[in-house]
């Protein structure tokens, strides 16, 4: 029952309370309710809905990286990417003087790491090239930047 | 529409220059199912109860925290007022209870506990007394426990005794911690219309309405508003600034609600509300006196002071509310003097006083905030500027409060160092005039007439 929190255990209790009448044993509760919590365990196991907005996808990532700039920054990056079986969907880039800052939105779907090895191998490659890189999900910027 | 460089660029300027973060994320548990009239029964039932069900907080709101490259600056937990959940047991067992939760806050890596609280606006109960008895020793014998008494309200009119015993409280929590330059007063705060889903500290409760358990969000975005402020030129009439900081607003609050939901969802907890507080910190740039001064003020304090944050506070309701559909809590800016660089500035040069601190009070979002004053004040003193704050907030029916440290052995022009978001508070002087006829009549100050709008 790992993934149901406390009011829903409670919802649950009351429920087989309910169905079961006032008199009911203890343990005959505590078996409608494990059976209960069992089945709702069991086809999905969602951890709860999260927030979703439309159009926005919880598997793309955007990747900036700032520094100065120099040879094979770029390929760099996007070879760890690819490395990590992530697509990347769009770039931009902008290199005012000396200094470079880049924007790739990468959708890590098909990539059998997750997030957090993928956020740590492309920031040790950044450090390496001697960039800032800073990766969030997408999700973030729809929040604050669309109404 | 795809999101633009420029946009990318212009959330990692606020997170990485100007300081944005979620200032709290708070996560209120009601322990009223805790309750016991045997006090070890009653221990082990909150310890169980916070260590369940905020099991998973810290780690959740660290993976929020990476992927979405906001940090949360403070995780937070509030709780039922303990003078209603431990109702009837006595001053002794509440230090005793205190120090259990202070246990699981220990262990579960919260940063405070919100909750050791009274609501007492009408009168006491036995619990609220007992509670308020133990508050000093509490508050000098936890880490992370913050205490509220609620004296006042718009409805009930000030509880005078209340008043007086609050003054007399703060005076004691001070001593017991003396040797910390009484930073148990900065965890201490006396309100007049508490908000009961309250994120900010030393204020957080869990009320006796909300939930089960409920996940509410605080939001620090002084940096941002400062820059779009700043940018102005000098000929931008009100409105138009007060646009700037509206937009600005709105981007923080919706940030602040994303990362709120997305902590609460993935504890399968509901999400509460956001407060749009802007909530300084003592770093360069983070704060909301340098806002003030940035509409065109010489120094806080100016002439023009307060009409400046009256427009500061309204522009930022009015971003997050467009933001947001579930504001609450405080909802204003926060004035603190020892947590807001620019404010410690002012209180060191002379140029922000507390009378004019008072005068702001009307127009923030609660008032008196982590002042120093010096250690030989009488409790009468605090008493009476505690009744002054309450009548600011009883008769215009907004939030008000006093979180003031008498730092023993200082006296006005000194500093004391908390470190931390707690910062640095130079000794402002006070007002020593004698009040204590007046605060020792007692007894209920009536409330306003417009609090009966039925």
């Amino acid at each position: 029952m790992a993934d149901l929190n406390e009011q829903e255990i409670r919802r649950l209790v009351e429920e087989a309370v309910q169905q079961l009448g006032a008199n009911v044993s203890g343990d005959a509760v505590s078996q409608v309710v494990q059976e209960a919590a069992a089945k709702i365990n069991a086809p999905a196991n969602t951890s709860a809905p999260l927030p979703q907005q439309p159009g926005v996808q919880q598997s793309r990532i955007i990747v900036t990286a700032f520094g100065k700039n120099r040879r094979g920054i770029l390929a760099g990056l996007t070879g760890v990417l690819a490395e990590s079986g992530c697509d990347i969907l769009d770039l931009s880039q902008k290199l005012l003087q000396e200094f470079f800052t880049t924007m790739l939105l990468v959708d890590i779907s098909e990539s059998s790491l997750p997030f957090e090895e993928i956020k740590t191998k492309v920031t040790a490659k950044g450090e390496a090239l001697d960039l800032k890189v800073i990766i969030q999900h997408e999700a973030i910027f729809n929040a604050m930047h669309r109404v | 529409m795809p999101i633009a460089l420029e946009e990318i660029l212009e959330t990692i300027r606020m997170t990485e220059v100007e300081h944005f973060d979620i200032r709290t994320v708070t996560m209120g548990i009601s322990l009223l199912d805790c309750r016991s009239d045997d006090l070890k029964r009653m221990k082990t039932n909150i310890y169980d109860k916070i260590m369940r069900t905020a099991a998973e907080h810290v780690a959740t709101a660290r993976k929020v925290e990476s992927e979405y490259g906001i940090s949360i600056a403070n995780k937070r937990i509030s709780i039922t007022p303990m003078a209603i959940v431990a109702d009837g047991h006595y001053p002794e067992d509440f230090i005793d209870l205190a120090k259990t939760i202070d246990r699981a806050g220990d262990e579960l890596g919260v940063d405070y506990i919100g909750g050791f609280s009274a609501l007492v606006q009408k009168g006491f109960t036995m619990g609220d007394r007992s509670l308020i008895k133990a508050i000093p020793e509490t508050l000098a014998s936890t880490k992370h426990i913050c205490s509220s008494v609620n004296v006042a309200s718009t409805k009930a009119g000030i509880n005078m005794d209340a008043v007086k015993m609050m003054g007399e409280t703060v005076k004691l929590t001070a001593e017991k911690t003396a040797d910390r330059d009484a930073i148990g007063c900065a965890k201490l705060v006396v309100f007049a219309n508490v908000p009961e889903d309250n994120p900010f500290i030393a204020g957080a409760f869990h009320g006796v309405s909300e939930p089960d358990v409920t996940i509410n969000v605080g939001i620090s975005g002084p940096g941002v508003i400062l820059r779009a402020v700043k940018e102005a030129p000098a000929d931008l009439d009100f409105s138009q600034l007060g646009e700037r900081i509206k937009n600005m607003a709105f981007k923080i609050t919706r940030a602040g609600e994303f990362i709120g939901k997305k902590v609460a969802a993935m504890q399968s907890v509901p999400y509460g509300i956001v407060d749009i507080s802007l909530a300084p910190t003592p770093l360069p740039g983070d704060s909301v006196a340098d806002i003030l001064k940035a509409m065109g003020l010489e120094d806080v304090g100016a002439t023009g002071t307060t009409a400046a944050l009256a427009l500061l506070n309204d522009s930022v309701k009015r971003g997050g509310l467009m933001a947001s559909s579930h504001v609450g809590g405080m909802s204003g800016a926060f004035i603190p003097v020892s947590e807001d660089e620019g404010m410690i500035h002012a209180a060191q040069k002379g140029h922000i006083t507390l009378e004019k601190l008072e005068a702001m009070t009307s127009v923030c979002s609660v008032g008196i905030d982590m002042a120093a004053i010096p250690g030989s004040t009488p409790a009468s003193v605090i008493s009476g500027l505690i009744a002054d704050e309450c009548a600011i907030g009883m008769t215009n029916n907004k939030t008000t409060a006093v979180r003031i440290i008498p730092v023993p052995g200082k006296e006005a022009g000194d500093m004391v160092d908390y470190g931390g978001l707690l910062g640095a508070a130079p000794i402002m002087p006070i007002s020593n005039l004698n009040n204590s006829i007046f605060v020792d009549r007692g007894g209920r100050l009536p409330p306003p007439t417009k609090g009966i709008n039925n």
